[in-house]
């Protein structure tokens, strides 16, 4: 072993041990608080909690955001459109993984 | 560096207006977008088409770049004398920069608009970032973990507050068990805080290097195995190369093409391991003599077998 496996930094899976606070997912996306509450009301993320100070988002709310985002930022789409987009891509993961269960 | 004909990028012509630019450029970014097409071209195109977009997009840069074009010798590696001098920018205020989009540059941007064209911010962010970063690792380091230096570019701001790139390597435990996607978080290893503010997080996002032998679907495992005619037919114990190992598994008789074999378990570890599935393949040897050919003339009578009685012919 290296001497320097003492500053080995370790982590933590998000999507499997993390879940966030509002504040925390805006900042991991680098993003505003409106824009993750409109993304909330358009279903693209569904946090636990009754009001934006209580909700707590799933690890895998991360990558869902971060999608939606870049959509709508890249492709200059509304956020309907967005949150449809990230809701057709999810689909089409989920059947090309059937497709390749099936073979 | 070669010049870039971002005209030629997206598709219009020199004379193009503000509106056919825009028209084309959405038209070639739903096309091209990482989350959107999947084939390994698509990013790079996609950066390509970005880039020539905020060029083209925006008056100021449109001009500045057309300029360039005119003076600069069909087929030169060269630039033109002085032709990165005189033109200045304000960056944008892009909300997005910083979020791990796609907004890298190519040396020709960077040497026509600079680093300000693109990021430029004339104050510190008013809270620390999280920086995002992508890692690629092989399916046996998901088996067993892995220790890993990672390399990144980090923008900082110098002391007169334009952004420079500077490198950091950082040593990484990459915990057994993660999965193609997911993202680890390095707590207090983002951007610095200013003013006293805790640093911000670093994201890791994880992709598996394709693999020869191996094909992965979140925590599942697919291996095709090759298997003799009579393994499948009679039943075999074959061994069988997994990612960290290998083990011994019995072939069932009677095994058809493509059965579908699981290693409970033998997927990517984890809380709930994932599963192994072999799929068999049979491989035919071609025979190379006589005597080889006698025996599968006798196999022939011995077992008549039209694999095309479905199809209606004999």
């Amino acid at each position: 072993m290296k001497p320097s496996s003492l500053t080995v930094l370790q982590c933590q899976v998000v999507e499997e041990e993390v879940p966030m606070s509002l504040a925390e997912l805006c900042r991991a996306c680098g993003t505003e608080r409106e824009l993750v509450v409109q993304l909330v009301e358009h279903g693209v993320v569904e946090p636990q909690g009754a009001s934006p100070q209580a909700w707590v988002f799933a690890g895998a709310s991360l990558q869902r955001t971060r999608v939606a985002l870049r959509l709508l930022h890249d492709l200059e789409l509304n956020l309907p459109g967005a949150a449809l987009a990230v809701d057709l891509l999810d689909e089409i993961a989920r059947l090309q993984r059937l497709l390749q269960a099936a073979r | 560096m070669k010049f870039k004909d971002y005209y030629q990028i997206l598709g219009v012509p020199r004379e193009a207006s503000a509106d056919d630019i825009k028209h084309a450029y959405r038209r070639l970014a739903r096309k091209y977008h990482p989350d959107l097409n999947k084939e390994p071209e698509a990013e790079a195109r996609f950066k390509e088409l970005g880039e020539a977009y905020e060029v083209l997009k925006d008056p100021e840069k449109r001009a500045a770049y057309d300029d360039v074009g005119k003076r600069w010798q069909p087929g030169a590696e060269q630039p033109p004398p002085g032709w990165d001098s005189g033109y200045e920018f304000r960056g944008g205020d892009d909300a997005f920069a910083g979020a791990g989009g796609f907004g890298e540059h190519s040396d020709f941007f960077e040497a026509l608009f600079g680093h300000r064209g693109a990021h430029a911010r004339h104050r510190a962010p008013p809270r620390a970032q999280d920086h995002h970063a992508k890692v690629m690792i092989d399916l046996v380091e998901a088996y067993r973990g892995a220790q890993r230096g990672i390399r990144l570019q980090v923008p900082t701001l110098d002391a007169q507050g334009h952004v420079v790139l500077s490198e950091r390597t950082l040593d990484v435990a990459i915990p057994a068990g993660v999965r193609e996607g997911q993202h680890l978080r390095l707590a207090g290893q983002g951007a610095p805080g200013f003013d006293g503010a805790p640093a911000g997080d670093l994201y890791l996002e994880i992709h598996f290097r394709p693999h020869p032998l191996y094909r992965v679907d979140g925590r599942d495992v697919y291996l095709e195995l090759p298997v003799a005619p009579w393994e499948a037919a009679l039943g075999a114990d074959v061994a069988v190369p997994l990612p960290d190992g290998s083990v011994q598994m019995s072939i069932p008789a009677g095994s058809g093409q493509g059965r579908k074999l699981r290693l409970k378990g033998k997927g990517i570890p984890g809380k709930t391991p994932g599963d192994l599935y072999v799929l068999l393949q049979i491989a035919v040897p071609p025979p190379a003599n006589d005597a080889q050919r006698q025996a599968w003339r006798e196999l022939a009578k011995a077992q008549p077998f039209n694999p095309r009685a479905d199809m209606g012919v004999k």
